[in-house]
């Protein structure tokens, strides 16, 4: 019998990893844990960059994770990450929210409209990675400057607000949210989290 | 003029991208600060940690419910302060016209009745019917116990079909099962002829059809809704197992589990009306809950006595309107018609 050869992606050390881990769930639902830290961060960067909503990402998000635990078990290990098939199942959430938003506000002309739905199928890796790198080194901060960074860019809460919340003067704010943003941009150039 | 701080610098760089939601022209900073400006940008779609954190326990709660539901050849055996055959919090419906009630939970659901206690007018006093694994409560209502429409999410193994019957014995049709809803789910809604609003779903999870999950859950939405979650550890030593809030703490949805059973609650709007529920529900000790109850601040409505049929049984309001009816199971008698 004559041997076939496929073409493979070749297999790298992460990858292998990966494919493990998705064995791993694959076997035993409760190991999914380990996917969803891996990825989280980069599905949900994807899909907010997106709807430019915090709420509709975070529906999204879940959409996505629910989707991909109910369907592990028919996943194959084709050699593409992992995120290629998350990102897939997230590009047809983010399709079936459009068309939901457009049927809701079929002229309202603004960045709901089918026309302005981004290139889905590829999605930019390298960005993602960038922001989902740097979203786990947030939570490597110091504990109160992770707290400013938190109340500033999540819960945008003003300076002042901010010292008040954390009984400190709005000039120690203002210098806790420099040196994290100096050193988040510090270890960013570091290498990887 | 002074020259301002970095820090300063930054921070007012940092306002004008958090207003505007557009970068900020380069021009308008140093060098050095144009250097922090991309993670500056970048941040602004950071995600809530409280938000992963639940996502996170929300699959776990889904894993386990998915293994539970696993066939196993040992049949888990039913705690013994619970009734046997009463595996959820029972809806305990209230309604109008009991007995016709009665049947539209049987063509809609294929419910089967259980018991039914009717008074001598014909009215029914108390009726249980079995729907899927889980059961419901009914009488018809009164002075003390007045009407009140509740929203029951119901697991099945077709959607579609059971949406179709419940149409068919009557229910007005609020949307079709559908599989666009966030939960994952297929997802229908209608409204019984008494009121009732019913979730019609079928799970989409590893483990396909309704066996093993509870076929009927009390979905309460409320007014303030996030209160409800400590309300109901304090007072039922509850465990909130999923938790989904939006950026400003509004709790989108919440399942919470008391002694091994669930309901869900999520907060009151448009499209799902505030809703005040009567819920039976089997705990390890009646006596013990009724006081954690009150000192969580529910209001007493019946204090703990010995039932005739066999349970240690109480009643509470909590402060959002909901009766809870509370029971242990002493094991001294069966239950019967």
């Amino acid at each position: 019998m004559m041997a076939v050869r496929r073409p493979t992606q070749k297999a790298t050390p992460q990858g292998e990893e990966e494919r493990l881990l998705v064995q791993a769930a694959q076997n035993d639902p409760a190991k999914f844990d380990a996917l969803y830290e891996l990825h989280f961060e980069r599905v949900y960067y994807f899909l907010a960059r997106r709807v430019r909503d915090r709420a509709i990402a975070e529906d999204l998000t879940s959409e996505v994770f629910h989707k991909a635990l109910a369907n592990l078990a028919a996943y194959e290990w084709r050699g593409a990450p992992f995120a290629a098939w998350l990102f897939r199942i997230a590009a047809n959430a983010l399709a079936d929210q459009y068309k939901r938003a457009s049927r809701e506000q079929p002229s309202s002309g603004n960045a709901n409209d089918p026309d302005e739905l981004p290139d889905l199928s590829s999605p930019d890796l390298e960005a993602i990675d960038y922001h989902a790198r740097l979203f786990r080194l947030v939570d490597r901060l110091p504990a109160v400057q992770r707290q400013v960074i938190r109340e500033r860019f999540v819960e945008q809460r003003s300076i002042r607000e901010i010292a008040a919340r954390l009984n400190k003067t709005e000039g120690a704010i203002k210098q806790l949210q420099f040196r994290a943003l100096q050193s988040l941009r510090t270890q960013m150039e570091g290498g990887h989290a | 003029m002074r020259k301002r701080s970095p820090a300063v610098q930054l921070d007012r760089a940092i306002d004008a991208l958090l207003a505007a939601l557009q970068p900020v022209p380069e021009a308008q900073t140093s060098p050095a600060l144009a250097q922090l400006m991309p993670i500056a940008r970048a941040l602004r779609d950071l995600p809530r940690p409280d938000f992963k954190a639940a996502l996170k326990s929300d699959l776990q709660r889904r894993t386990i419910m998915s293994e539970a539901a696993a066939p196993s050849p040992v049949p888990a055996k039913p705690p013994q302060f619970r009734r046997p055959n009463f595996p959820n919090i029972a809806p305990y419906f209230l309604v109008g016209g009991a007995p016709q009630f009665i049947d539209f939970l049987l063509s809609a659901f294929e419910g089967a009745e259980r018991i039914r206690v009717p008074r001598p007018d014909g009215s029914i006093m108390h009726a249980e019917v079995t729907i899927g694994n889980s059961v419901v409560e009914l009488g018809d209502a009164n002075e003390q116990y007045p009407s009140r429409p509740m929203t029951i999410h119901l697991y099945v193994p077709d959607a579609d079909a059971t949406y179709a019957r419940a149409l068919e014995a009557g229910a007005t049709p609020i949307y079709a099962p559908t599989d666009d809803h966030p939960s994952g789910d297929r997802w229908g809604e209608a409204k019984d002829p008494f009121g009732n609003t019913w979730y019609i779903a079928t799970r989409r999870t590893l483990v396909s059809g309704a066996e093993g999950f509870l076929t009927v859950q009390p979905y309460l939405h409320l007014r303030n809704a996030h209160d409800m979650i400590p309300f109901v550890e304090a007072a039922f030593d509850a465990k909130a197992t999923g938790v989904h809030k939006s950026p400003d703490g509004i709790v989108r949805h919440a399942t919470i589990e008391i002694a091994g059973a669930t309901f869900e609650l999520d907060e009151a709007s448009g499209d799902s009306q505030l809703t005040e529920s009567y819920l039976h529900v089997y705990v390890p000790d009646t006596d013990a809950v009724y006081a954690q109850a009150l000192a969580a601040g529910a209001e007493g409505v019946n204090p703990p006595y010995t039932a005739p049929y066999g349970d240690r049984a109480a009643g509470v309001k909590d402060p959002f309107g909901n009766t809870w009816f509370l029971a242990t199971y002493l094991g001294a008698q069966e239950t019967k018609p």
